[in-house]
């Protein structure tokens, strides 16, 4: 009795595997590789790391990267030294933080609370198809995200460029596009509030 | 794989794993309630190869996700896995030796697994245990299974781990009987 039970437990758990395995030979879809990705274009010099760790960030003072990219529906979205201070956040799909970021940010600033003279764009990076809440544009779309994306492309050039660590990752520039501060992981609005106020006393 | 196989293969796993656990549950329950001779009864020697079916699908399973699917294991990942490969081939070689002296090797193994999935799947409920921030190679907060919203990968380790230790602990008899 118990080695029948054994073969027939056996046996059900081989047959299916054989099955999905059958399908998944038959079922092959092609997927786009393209989805998610963008193909920004960034000059200007790399951002050292950001190292949450250190006492002081390197690259405060810096000159940052400047960006040409696009959203998803290919409008050109830039950030260069345009006289206007600025925060850029760099959102990953997959990340629980950035999951848990985007909603009270974009509530945020649906209460009006960006002031006019700073601007706040996102990049979306580190995309992955295998990785789950794939792909950002709909995540960001069913959020109702309104900040302006760039699609980063399949290497992360943006991320890289900025210096990213760990996603989210929040850069505070100056008009001039100095870099006034970076930030690692999830601040909330308490958290954007002050680096609006940062980048405004910036100018 | 197409994303609608590895949606199948997720479904199915996740039902093995909670089917897993109810099986644990009712072990237990029967062990506790009919006495320990009833418990040995029941299964005799099927117990080990039971779980060492248990930790094969389990490998088996994991390692397709890595090499066809392509997920990439993370750190907790792989401290799972160092737990479940090995019971893999010691349960074998137990159960085909009938020793039952392979409970002691494999129970570290089962119930160390077993915490560390535990462990895992607080990190993927509670992100900010692995700290505020993603890191962007591969976090072991994320989830790539999510099947009926709870199963995750560290859920259906973490219950091939419980029902091995089940089995192992109450199901397979002691040196000394």
């Amino acid at each position: 009795m118990n080695k029948r039970i054994l073969a027939i437990v056996g046996g059900v758990v081989g047959l299916a595997l054989i099955v999905l395995l059958a399908i998944s030979i038959a079922g092959e879809t092609e997927v786009d590789a393209s989805i998610g990705y963008g193909d920004p274009v960034v000059t200007g010099q790399t951002l050292p790391v950001y190292n949450s760790a250190a006492a002081e960030d390197v690259a405060v003072g810096m000159p940052g990267p400047e960006v040409v990219g696009a959203d998803w529906e290919d409008n050109e979205v830039t950030i260069t030294a345009d006289g206007r201070p600025k925060i850029v956040l760099f959102l990953a799909h997959w990340c629980p933080h950035c999951q848990n970021e985007v909603p009270p940010v974009q509530a945020w600033l649906d209460a009006g609370n960006l002031p006019d003279d700073v601007d706040l764009y996102s990049v979306a990076t580190s995309t992955d198809r295998l990785r789950p809440n794939w792909p950002p544009q709909d995540w960001l779309e069913e959020e109702g995200w309104t900040v302006p994306v760039i699609m980063d492309d399949q290497i992360g050039t943006v991320a890289g460029s900025f210096g990213m660590a760990g996603t989210p990752f929040y850069v505070v520039l100056d008009g001039d596009n100095n870099v006034v501060r970076r930030i690692s992981g999830e601040i909330g609005t308490a958290g954007l509030a002050i680096l609006v106020q940062e980048a405004q006393a910036a100018g | 794989m197409s994303p609608e196989s590895v949606d199948l293969y997720n479904t199915f796993l996740a039902i093995l794993a909670l089917l897993s656990l109810a099986a644990s549950v009712g072990l237990l329950v029967y062990r506790f309630a009919r006495g320990r001779e009833a418990a040995l009864s029941l299964l005799g020697d099927s117990a080990v190869w039971l779980a060492w079916l248990v930790a094969a699908v389990a490998t088996g399973g994991s390692l397709i996700y890595s090499e066809v699917i392509h997920f990439i294991p993370c750190r907790l990942c792989w401290y799972q896995r160092i737990a479940m490969y090995p019971l893999a081939i010691v349960l074998l070689v137990g159960a085909i030796r009938r020793e039952v002296v392979v409970r002691y090797y494999a129970l570290p193994l089962s119930l160390g697994g077993a915490l560390i999935s535990i462990w895992h799947y607080l990190t993927q409920t509670f992100p900010s245990l692995e700290g505020g921030a993603c890191d962007p190679t591969n976090p072991c907060s994320a989830k790539y299974v999510n099947v009926f919203d709870f199963v995750s990968i560290p859920f259906m380790a973490g219950a091939g781990f419980i029902v091995i230790s089940v089995l192992l602990a109450f199901y397979v008899r002691t040196e000394r009987e």
